[in-house]
């Protein structure tokens, strides 16, 4: 447990983090138009709020993103990752439960880029453990030597 | 809670972002959807084959090809007399002229800078929507069509 609130962990565990999700969020943040098919392609949003989710989830990735890597609010920036994988993993599984293989949109905006959805579940786990422990393990602070009377 | 309140820092950038990109000249997607189904090869589309796209392009009269690339990839290099309509400026770049010249061609062929063809067929079925016959998709983009060793028009350096 010590390890996971070591304060070296956090920093590289965010900034793995922090890199994947900044490159997520690149080609999705310049164009969001193909990533609105992409939500579609997951069939659990009715067509209404699809739009606003692929106008404004790239930016929430780029921003929770430079957070990680730079350490500037890492727990709320972890806290944020940890409800954007849980609600990835969860609408991944979804489809691999109905035995559809969805462009998860993950690191591609293409819609042709369809892949084993339980695969896409797993790779999903280690980066949300990641975000878990940035979220609810705080590092420790570092510990002060007792000032000596003189 | 300072966590939460952070985190509602967090949201707020991303909302202020969001809608300021959103409002950007040439970048609007629509904010509320309007369950228009995904493009569908068949409907919106047909792929082509960058030799066979070539063979109608010289075997029709009037064969329009649509580059959706950036500007000055589309000046250093594109197929013989496309037209350059990126996605994002379609509204503005498809004049009533371009519209009558698109609806009256014998095909039309879209093409773009991925191998993978998602910004294409999404224009296609935009002109599709307005009412013109399903364009022609280039399956491989213009790489495929370079690699094919097909004519191009190139930027000649001074």
């Amino acid at each position: 447990m010590s390890l996971l609130r070591h304060p070296w962990t956090h920093r590289i565990l965010g900034a793995a983090l922090g890199a994947v999700f900044l490159y997520a969020a690149h080609d999705k943040v310049l164009d969001p138009r193909p990533l609105v098919t992409i939500i579609w392609g997951y069939r659990l949003l009715p067509p209404g709020p699809i739009n606003p989710m692929a106008i404004y989830m790239p930016w929430l990735e780029l921003l929770v993103g430079v957070a990680m890597l730079t350490g500037f609010k890492r727990r709320a920036a972890a806290m944020l990752t940890t409800g954007l994988l849980a609600m990835f993993t969860v609408a991944l599984a979804i489809n691999a439960v109905r035995g559809i293989n969805v462009a998860c949109g993950c690191f591609s905006t293409s819609a042709q880029d369809a892949q084993n959805a339980w695969l896409l579940v797993l790779r999903d786990l280690p980066m949300l453990a990641a975000a878990v422990i940035l979220w609810l393990l705080p590092p420790r602070e570092p510990r002060t030597q007792p000032e000596r009377a003189a | 809670m300072r966590i939460i309140r952070d985190a509602a820092l967090f949201v707020a950038a991303t909302l202020v972002l969001g809608t300021a990109f959103n409002l950007a000249p040439g970048r609007h997607v629509e904010w509320w959807g309007h369950g228009i189904e995904p493009p569908a090869a068949g409907v919106d589309f047909q792929l082509i084959d960058p030799a066979s796209a070539d063979a109608m392009r010289l075997s029709l009269p009037t064969v329009v090809f649509i580059d959706t690339r950036p500007e000055p990839e589309v000046r250093a290099a594109r197929v013989p007399g496309a037209v350059s309509l990126p996605l994002p400026e379609v509204d503005r770049l498809l004049t009533p002229e371009l519209t009558h010249r698109l609806r009256n061609a014998d095909a039309v062929v879209i093409y773009g800078a991925a191998e993978e063809t998602d910004v294409e067929q999404l224009l296609a079925q935009q002109l599709r929507l307005r009412g013109m016959a399903p364009p022609w998709v280039l399956a491989g983009g213009f790489p495929a069509w370079e690699a094919s060793g097909l004519e191009a028009d190139r930027e000649r350096s001074s």
